[in-house]
């Protein structure tokens, strides 16, 4: 479905954002992507957009290598990709319904569809009952709420999440990530940058962490620090948010060495 | 992926009814701007059609005086036709020049006029100007004949007076229409830079270039339109309030030397509406450009 393949990308030349990094992710899987500020998390997700080019190294996404897929062909690529953000990213004037329909107006959907689609996808996010309300008059957890609808209205294969709990509290974001969860048990694949370490642990999926632009490690069963990582791999298992947020300092430990998943490339 | 009609005629219509005081800044600066240029443009068409005025009216009038014999009248005549010169001239009876004098002069001094005192006239159109003063020369006291007029160096000053006007005026134009399409361009630029988010998402959700694009192009169409309109009611009244339509009054006024027929003023209405919708569909084009590259 993705697959990164030596993959670097640096800004003006020299900031680094991402470092030879090589991986794989099969259709339909969970993939949290951890690291600190600046870790190039977001790059990531942005060369997935082909929002940005790297600066050496090949991506493949869904059968397609898109480095030097032509700039009229992005916006079909991108019909293929659902994306949610921290900021949401609604647009304030339209309603719920509006702001959702308007990710299948733009690429041309008749309006049976939107009229058909759109009603379906709001009651998978429980929003059902807002369809008439501005942006403006949701809770925080209610738009994201709304984005992910947007997101996954036109049913991509592929969803990218940018911390997509970043703004929002703990509760509610439990709330969210069971919804990504839930799309994600539709087939669709979904890929999450987050600092939101109790949910890491808390789901249990493969994490990708990256550290200055270098993939540290890349963890079938995952949780968001070393030294829970640690206490997973003795057996312990983290239930929920009760865990205890560990730090993320650089990563090196040798005992870390990523799991072979099937159908994975590691790093490094 | 084709676009539909529809859909941009919509988008586009709410937009501008969304954005309705920046959709009324950027008509007015269209028909502000267009309007001086329109303007512009025709004092410099009037320019050149006081010119050509001039220089058609480069002929010799030998006035004939009032009471002579028709025989003597003839002799002058054919005198006249004789020089070489003269490529041909007109015989203008005393009632003709009567009826001219109460059209040009004043009205007090034209009702002082009587026919019987209005001299006859023979208007003789040279080879070349510059033979006048010949002709002047050969003509002027003799007998039956009143005065030789001509036009002088004061016409030649004034010639080269409206050459300068005219490319004056060609000049102020192309700086106007150079800062009406900045300013045009810059007011759609502020429209979109409004809708930034709205074109982000549109681009993150796959909407095409062409699909983000167009309603942005028919909202410039329509406002450019839209200025276009009233930079042409604009010039039609300053070429009506000017009395550029009728032809040389008696004033000295330089606008009473310009006059144009209807078809000169439709084709500055034409051109001032095609750069209109140029200046607005390719204004938003250029204006939503930098907005598409994500």
């Amino acid at each position: 479905m993705i697959r990164f393949e030596n993959v670097t990308k640096t800004y003006k030349g020299t900031t680094v954002a991402l470092r030879d990094c090589s991986v794989e992710i099969d259709k339909g899987e969970f993939v949290f992507l951890v690291g600190s500020s600046g870790s190039g998390k977001t790059t990531f997700i942005r060369l997935l957009l082909r929002e940005e080019v790297p600066d050496s190294g090949r991506i493949w996404e869904a059968g397609k290598e898109i480095v030097h897929l032509p700039r009229w062909r992005i916006p079909y690529l991108r019909r293929n990709i659902g994306c949610v953000f921290q900021d949401f990213r609604l647009l304030p004037n339209k309603t719920v319904f509006e702001n959702v329909a308007f990710a299948l107006e733009v690429i041309g959907r008749p309006k049976h569809v939107i009229s058909s689609q759109v009603p379906q996808v709001l009651d998978l996010v429980g929003l059902a009952k807002k369809r008439d309300n501005l942006p403006g008059e949701l809770s925080g957890g209610e738009q994201q709420r709304v984005a992910i609808a947007r997101a996954f209205v036109n049913r991509p294969l592929i969803l990218l999440a940018d911390e997509p709990t970043g703004n929002l509290d703990p509760r509610t974001s439990i709330g969210i990530m069971r919804l990504l969860d839930r799309i994600n048990r539709t087939g669709t694949t979904v890929i999450i940058a987050t600092h939101d370490a109790g949910m890491v642990d808390q789901m249990r999926r493969r994490v990708i962490e990256l550290d200055h632009g270098v993939l540290v490690r890349d963890q079938a069963r995952g949780v968001y620090g070393i030294d829970s990582a640690v206490a997973a791999a003795g057996g312990g298992s983290p239930t929920g948010l009760t865990v205890e947020p560990t730090p993320t300092g650089p990563v090196a430990v040798p005992d870390l060495e990523p799991r072979a998943v099937p159908g994975v490339a590691t790093g490094s | 992926m084709p676009v539909s009609f529809g859909y941009v005629s919509r988008e586009a219509a709410t937009n501008l009814w969304r954005n309705r005081l920046m959709t009324v800044a950027g008509i007015l600066t269209v028909a502000v701007s267009l309007a001086l240029v329109g303007s512009a443009l025709l004092l410099k068409q009037g320019a050149a059609t006081a010119t050509a005025q001039w220089q058609q009216g480069v002929n010799v009038i030998v006035w004939v005086a009032p009471g002579s014999a028709s025989s003597q009248v003839s002799a002058i005549g054919q005198e006249l036709g004789a020089v070489g010169y003269v490529e041909r001239c007109t015989f203008r009876n005393q009632a003709y020049d009567f009826a001219e004098s109460q059209r040009i002069l004043p009205a007090d001094l034209a009702s002082e006029i009587t026919q019987s005192d209005t001299p006859a006239s023979y208007r003789c159109v040279l080879t070349n100007p510059s033979e006048a003063t010949a002709l002047d020369q050969q003509f002027s006291g003799k007998p039956g004949i009143v005065k030789v007029t001509y036009p002088s160096q004061q016409i030649r000053t004034m010639q080269s007076v409206i050459h300068v006007l005219q490319w004056a005026f060609l000049a102020v134009a192309v700086v106007l229409l150079l800062s009406a399409s900045v300013l045009i361009l810059n007011t759609i630029r502020m429209a979109i830079f409004a809708r930034r988010r709205e074109v982000s998402v549109m681009k993150l959700v796959g909407a095409t270039n062409w699909f983000i694009r167009l309603p942005f192009m028919a909202e410039g169409l329509v406002q450019g339109l839209a200025g276009a309109a009233l930079s042409v009611i604009v010039v039609l009244l300053l070429y009506w309030r000017l009395g550029l339509g009728t032809v040389q009054r008696a004033s000295t006024s330089i606008f009473a030397q310009m006059h144009m027929g209807l078809a000169e003023v439709a084709g500055t209405c034409i051109f001032v509406a095609i750069v209109g919708v140029i200046v607005g569909v390719a204004g938003s084009a250029l204006a939503v450009r930098r907005f598409l590259d994500v």
